[in-house]
């Protein structure tokens, strides 16, 4: 089990918007609901320069979505009933299954409309929840990042405390264990201790309990992240592989998340009791 | 060998949870004696353990003299919970669920906890008749629910919704500009203090959708979008998705106390609007963690700073009901 080497790049100096808030403050306007994120980031966007924390490191917090068909298949698909064609999001194209593993593969495909997780409204894992079709909303402090999923319940936390994986034996979490370090802009996550439950998207695409990511999160404008991931499973691919999304900024008036608790909608018809 | 919760629970039950008919049996039995799988979660039919305030003290509003974050707001981040028993009965929390067998050694009625509903003077909810009718039938049926409807959601791994989140088990806040986020073992409220307009009418969640503010030491939240399905515990008493709730969480200075006090409107089930006060307490590092109000692990570190980290919620994924946490670590 891997430990992750918590980098301390040197903290970079804080910037004009955080002179600029504290100007803010100065002048008593905290109340004012102009003082959010989303105004503070399209006052990036115009000035063209990423938002960041106190602490100089780049604001990640906004909600996100990507435009790609990632979910429906990682690899080049043509169109099909349940999905629209896309080009994958694979380097490479393909994901390099030991044998065994692409038989599994095959058979979660064939079995993708009960068999797939989110069929369910199960925790999406991670990365699926990245390039999953709905949005997902980032709320970062100092020490963490915190990734609230539109779709299901399960409530991602990324350390940036500089601590380190679980001591002793692996556990097995749906979401994984997830400690990030900067890299300059770059947030890089080393996530551990999975359990073999998720997919990685509604073609069965699948990982073990074995399974070890490493996301790369940067800037390329203050609207628009680029997110990396290598994902490397012994049990399951013969060789580590790569895949690469672009994450768009909602910037629709007064959007939000709207919780997405699929799994109840079984019961949902017995509650609450009706008149008679 | 990994061992996680998950592999010792009754999934097969998931199995059935589509087929309500049969599901409804296995689900009242979780509702029974599930928690038995942990000795911590056997202490919450009676209060127990689990916190017994016989009573707390009274918070008022005014000015906050405690700590603030950048952007201005009181810094109330951390691990809380309520301090008197849990969602086994809303108005008598000492008295348990509807048929627990332990209900015959409690002292009388005065010198239990006081009723959640801390308006009207009664502790009862102003059902109208229809309702009372309603809750009346769910607790006769709670122990051998025999439609699906007296199953209690969160057995079915719902989330607790709005009031019950507040006295189930322990929760963490966190805020950001903008934001108050309250992480429950059951669900996520998101708190927009940004003053943006509520989401439209017909759009119901179990969580409900909120918009807050600050008034000195007192977050004051209003939430609508309910769709009224968590009820309040388990003995039954609900809203109808008509409800309107105005939250008060007044904090004392000290930081280590809340109390939560909400009005509760609702023309469709209540004759008359009513108040619900749920004390809260602060775990800190330095407080053991006990399996039910406060559920934290130490992060691993080399410093020796005792930082605290809270593992994912998951519930329906491994289907063990009452928000199992995902994982125990592997022998």
């Amino acid at each position: 089990m891997k430990n992750t080497e918590t980098s301390s790049a040197p903290d970079a100096l804080p910037r004009r918007r955080a002179l600029g808030a504290s100007l803010l403050l100065a002048v008593g306007l905290i109340a004012s609901p102009l003082f959010s994120g989303e105004v503070l980031a399209a006052e990036s966007a115009v000035s063209g320069k990423i938002p960041r924390l106190a602490n100089g490191k780049p604001d990640f917090s906004g909600i996100w979505q990507t435009t790609s068909a990632a979910d429906y298949d990682l690899e080049p698909h043509s169109n099909r009933r349940d999905a629209p064609p896309g080009p994958g999001i694979v380097e490479g194209n393909f994901i390099p299954y030991l044998p065994a593993a692409l038989e599994q593969k095959k058979k979660n495909f064939a079995n993708r409309e009960t068999a797939d997780p989110a069929a369910k409204g199960f925790a999406l894992g991670v990365p699926r929840t990245v390039y999953y079709p709905e949005p997902f909303q980032i709320f970062q402090r100092k020490q963490d990042v915190t990734v609230v999923p539109q779709f299901g319940h399960a409530v991602r936390t990324i350390h940036t405390n500089g601590t380190k994986h679980p001591a002793g034996e692996a556990k097995e979490y749906w979401l994984g264990d997830s400690r990030g370090h900067w890299e300059g802009d770059t947030l890089v996550v080393d996530v551990t201790d999975f359990n073999d439950e998720t997919w990685l998207d509604r073609a069965g695409n699948f990982h073990s309990e074995a399974f070890h990511v490493v996301e790369r999160w940067k800037y390329l404008d203050p609207n628009t992240i680029e997110y990396k991931a290598t994902l490397e499973d012994p049990k399951v691919y013969s060789k580590p592989w790569n895949i690469s999304v672009i994450l768009h900024r909602h910037r629709e008036k007064n959007f939000q998340l709207i919780e997405d608790y699929r799994f109840t909608l079984d019961y949902d018809q017995y509650y609450p009791p009706k008149k008679p | 060998m990994k061992i996680s919760v998950r592999r010792q629970n009754l999934r097969r039950v998931a199995v059935l949870v589509g087929a309500l008919g049969l599901a409804a049996p296995l689900l009242a039995q979780a509702q029974q004696t599930r928690q038995a799988a942990s000795p911590a979660a056997q202490a919450p039919a009676g209060g127990g353990q689990i916190g017994n305030e016989k009573s707390f003290p009274a918070i008022a509003s005014g000015k906050w003299t405690g700590p603030r974050l950048a952007d201005g707001q009181p810094d109330v981040q951390g691990h809380w919970s309520n301090t008197i028993s849990n969602h086994s009965n809303f108005t008598d929390p000492n008295l348990g669920a509807p048929g627990d067998r332990r209900r015959g050694d409690l002292p009388p009625r005065e010198q239990r906890a006081p009723s959640r509903v801390s308006d009207p003077a009664d502790g009862q909810v102003p059902f109208q008749p229809w309702a009372a009718e309603k809750v009346k039938e769910f607790q006769q049926y709670f122990a051998n629910p025999i439609k699906p409807e007296y199953i209690e959601p969160l057995a079915r791994c719902a989330p607790g919704g709005v009031p019950k989140s507040f006295y189930w088990h322990g929760y963490e806040i966190r805020q950001y500009p903008g934001y108050v986020v309250l992480l429950f073992n059951s669900g996520t409220r998101i708190i927009h203090l940004d003053g943006k307009p509520h989401l439209p009418e017909n759009i119901k969640l179990w969580n409900a959708d909120s918009r807050g503010h600050w008034e000195g030491n007192t977050l004051v939240v209003d939430v609508t979008n309910n769709n009224g399905k968590a009820l309040f515990g388990r003995t039954g008493e609900f809203s109808s998705e008509n409800v309107h709730v105005t939250e008060r969480y007044i904090f004392d200075n000290s930081n280590k106390r809340y109390n939560y006090v909400a009005t509760f409107t609702d023309p469709t089930v209540y004759t008359r609007p009513f108040t619900v006060t749920i004390p809260a307490k602060r775990w800190t590092a330095d407080d053991k963690p006990n399996g039910w109000h406060f559920e934290t692990n130490l992060a691993n570190h080399d410093g020796k700073e005792k930082i605290l980290e809270r593992d994912e919620r998951i519930c329906t994924e491994n289907n063990g009901g009452f928000g199992n946490t995902a994982v125990t670590a592997r022998k």
